[in-house]
């Protein structure tokens, strides 16, 4: 990325100009109060003979006393869930991930500063001897140095294991080593508790709580503000696991020849929207680990499900358990792939599923937690919805199209009188079972011109495959890779036409028929899918702006 | 435990002690002090801790000359280099050795011990390199880069 890109996305976007200049505003503006609240507080002229490295220490303790209240903010899932429809205009509370992870950025950096700073002033003191220690023992004797030590040594095993190859690889040593924090958040709120502030020459510890006097001890005190997060979230994680243990039973479970497992879950107590995805967990593959998916049925859907794929350890456990291991998955694929070959007159037949119900086989105990996210409802609030999924990004829009669906046989589409449902896929057969529930929709479609769907399949195709296209695609009903009535395309879409085209239609009355040339049509566009594609749809979507068409967009990070 | 690829994560701990590493060693230039000083020593008002005779040695590299602190930033950055790594190393087939590097960190450690900014350094790199002597039981290996032979941003 050029200097020219990075200013740009950096300073010319007003909201993450906004954001900029207030997070990085805050932090310089704490690191300088602190910094001149110790060089000019007379009580500390002791301390301040220290000079430079314990102005640095005190002002970057400070700044990161404001990081370790921010940290957790983003993680209180359950509060965001609630405030995010109301205050969508003025934060991206999807983004909470991307929030986190600048804060333990920040907290790397103050870390670094905080610590070289101390380490200048322990040695200092020790030449010194305006207190009688050595710099060993402020490191390793009292409270500050103990839980500073502790907290730089959880940082380093969170941060390397919270790394994104590192967490694709194995969610558990990220998970487990992320719990770690709870005992970095200790060693936050006790870190002061060594009274290393302070005006007299040997720490004022009392009997009660806090069990320093704050008559002597002058830190800032910061922990009595920054543990509520702390205290809320904890709270919540309470909340969610009193939540967890109510009444789940796995009803269902269907295996695709894909090798992705359907769990069919019914739990009367939760309420969701098409879009969301949950926590799930089962006890008997580990006692301790949630896994978020999305969810796959619709709100009107009698049970929860999701579909999960085989790919990580914790999945292929699952799958052994649930009796669903690689051979089963193998024979499926191996008798799809007869079935695709020999018979002609069952074009369109990929096999059949594989049912385990609790008649034949004890199904396992789960627990789901739930739903997070963002609800798609907005959906039914535009005209025209525009539904790009990419990649494995495609999946919530299995629940949003089985929802549309549902309430477009209730009548009841809201402003909706059509949706454009784009999917862009390196590989389309890998994901087999939203074929089939795509293949259901499809033919459920009464009115042909309501839902389009558009496949774009990027990968590179080999000549064998090209042949196999070229002979099974002409005049057959159906797509040979995909088994829809639509054609794949292939290629990468290209935004701008298909953006231009539509806004074309509508403003010649072709595309929307009934629909007043004097009214405004939205056109919404609803993304899932890696960021760099979403900024190229965006900016074709807001290009294709005019009069009489408005085109929104949003990115759902679901 | 899981899929974790050892020497992979090995790598992110091996570049966090190499930097601490080069940083408290140019620290430990200014501000020199013998971590262990205080095993015998008599500590002087002013002047802190003095270490005992038997320690002259340590005094000698450490206070006198900021041998190990030199030392400990030559070795940070060469596991940084080779961690990073820089493009030189890259096509060396001494960059795929998984054994070169906790040899080179248990090095990195043992030096960084000594010296009083040093001792994170040195717990990261003996981590980092008993990460490393874990993908090695495991039998874990660094494949050969692939040529890249299509043609980037071409689907």
């Amino acid at each position: 990325m050029s200097f020219q890109e990075w200013f740009k996305r950096e300073f010319m976007v007003p909201r993450r100009l906004v954001f900029n200049v207030l997070f990085y505003g805050l932090h310089l503006f704490f690191f300088i109060y602190g910094w001149h609240s110790q060089a000019t507080n007379a009580k500390l002229a002791g301390l301040n003979t220290l000079k430079f490295s314990v102005w640095i220490s005190r002002g970057a303790g400070l700044v990161l006393a404001f990081d370790g209240g921010l940290i957790l903010l983003p993680m209180l899932r359950n509060i965001i869930k609630v405030i995010r429809p109301r205050l969508t205009w003025a934060f991206p509370a999807d983004e909470n991930i991307w929030f986190h992870r600048q804060v333990a950025y920040q907290m790397l950096f103050w870390s670094v500063v905080h610590t070289t700073a101390h380490y200048v002033n322990f040695i200092n003191v020790e030449r010194t001897q305006i207190r009688k220690e050595t710099a060993q023992d402020i490191h390793y004797h009292q409270p500050g140095g103990i839980t500073g030590h502790f907290m730089l040594l959880i940082m380093v095993l969170i941060y390397t294991t919270a790394h994104k190859k590192i967490r694709n690889q194995c969610f558990e040593a990220f998970w487990y080593t992320h719990h770690l924090a709870f005992f970095f958040m200790l060693g936050l709120f006790t870190h002061a508790t060594g009274c290393f502030v302070r005006d007299i020459a040997e720490p004022d510890y009392i009997k009660t709580f806090p069990f320093y006097s704050t008559e002597h001890c002058l830190g800032y005190l910061s922990w009595r503000f920054i543990i509520w997060p702390a205290i809320i979230y904890f709270g919540e994680r309470m909340y969610r696991e009193f939540r967890a243990r109510r009444a789940t039973q796995l009803s269902k479970v269907i295996v695709h020849p894909s090798g992705a497992m359907e769990l069919r879950i019914i739990k009367p107590s939760f309420k969701y929207t098409a879009g969301q995805w949950l926590f799930i967990q089962v006890p008997e593959v580990s006692k301790f680990q949630w896994h978020p998916f999305t969810i796959t049925s619709a709100p009107e859907d009698k049970y929860v499900s999701v579909h999960i794929r085989q790919v990580g350890d914790w999945t292929h456990a699952l799958g052994d358990l649930l009796g669903a291991g690689p051979s089963v998955v193998a024979e499926l694929t191996r008798q799809a792939m007869k079935g695709q070959e020999k018979d002609e007159k069952e074009y369109g037949y990929r096999g059949d599923y594989l049912e385990i119900d609790p008649s034949t086989r004890r199904l396992p105990v789960v627990r789901i937690d739930g739903p997070y996210g963002a609800p798609a409802e907005d959906v039914f609030n535009v005209e025209v919805a525009v539904l790009v999924g990419a990649g494995i990004g495609v999946t919530p829009f299995a629940s949003i199209l089985k929802h549309i669906w549902y309430r477009q046989k209730r009548g009841n589409l809201g402003a909706l009188s059509r949706v454009e449902f784009f999917w862009v896929c390196r590989d389309a057969p890998s994901f087999g079972w939203f074929q089939t529930l795509l293949q259901e929709v499809e033919a459920a479609q009464m009115d042909p011109n309501f839902l389009r769907i558009n496949i774009y399949l990027t990968q590179k195709i080999g000549e064998d495959m090209l042949w196999n296209i070229a002979i099974n695609d002409a005049g057959a009903e159906y797509d040979p890779l995909t088994l829809l009535r639509t054609r794949t395309m292939y290629g990468r879409p290209d935004w701008r036409t298909i953006y231009t085209r539509i806004r074309s239609a509508i403003e010649s009355g072709q595309y929307l028929p009934g629909s007043k040339a004097q009214l405004r049509t939205t056109v919404g566009t609803y993304f899932c899918g890696p960021s760099v594609l979403g900024n190229a749809v965006r900016d074709a979507a807001m290009l294709a702006r005019c009069s009489t068409v408005d085109f929104t967009f949003a990115k759902e990070h679901f | 435990m899981g899929n974790l690829i050892w020497h992979e994560w090995a790598r992110l701990i091996a570049l966090t002690a190499g930097i601490y590493a080069v940083w408290s060693g140019y620290f430990g230039i200014f501000y020199r002090k013998f971590f262990w000083d205080f095993v015998g020593g008599t500590l002087r008002d002013p002047g802190g801790m003095q270490a005992p005779k038997s320690a002259a040695l340590f005094i000698s590299v450490i206070v006198k000359i900021p041998l190990l602190q030199v030392f400990s930033m030559l070795l940070g950055a060469t596991v940084v280099a080779l961690e990073w790594p820089l493009p030189i190393l890259k096509k060396l087939s001494i960059y795929r050795s998984l054994v070169l590097r906790p040899i080179l960190l248990i090095a990195l450690s043992l030096d960084t011990i000594f010296f009083y900014q040093g001792t994170n350094a040195s717990l990261y790199a003996f981590v980092a390199a008993l990460a490393y002597g874990r993908a090695i039981a495991l039998g874990e290996e660094m494949p050969e880069a692939k040529e890249n032979r299509g043609r980037a941003g071409r689907a």
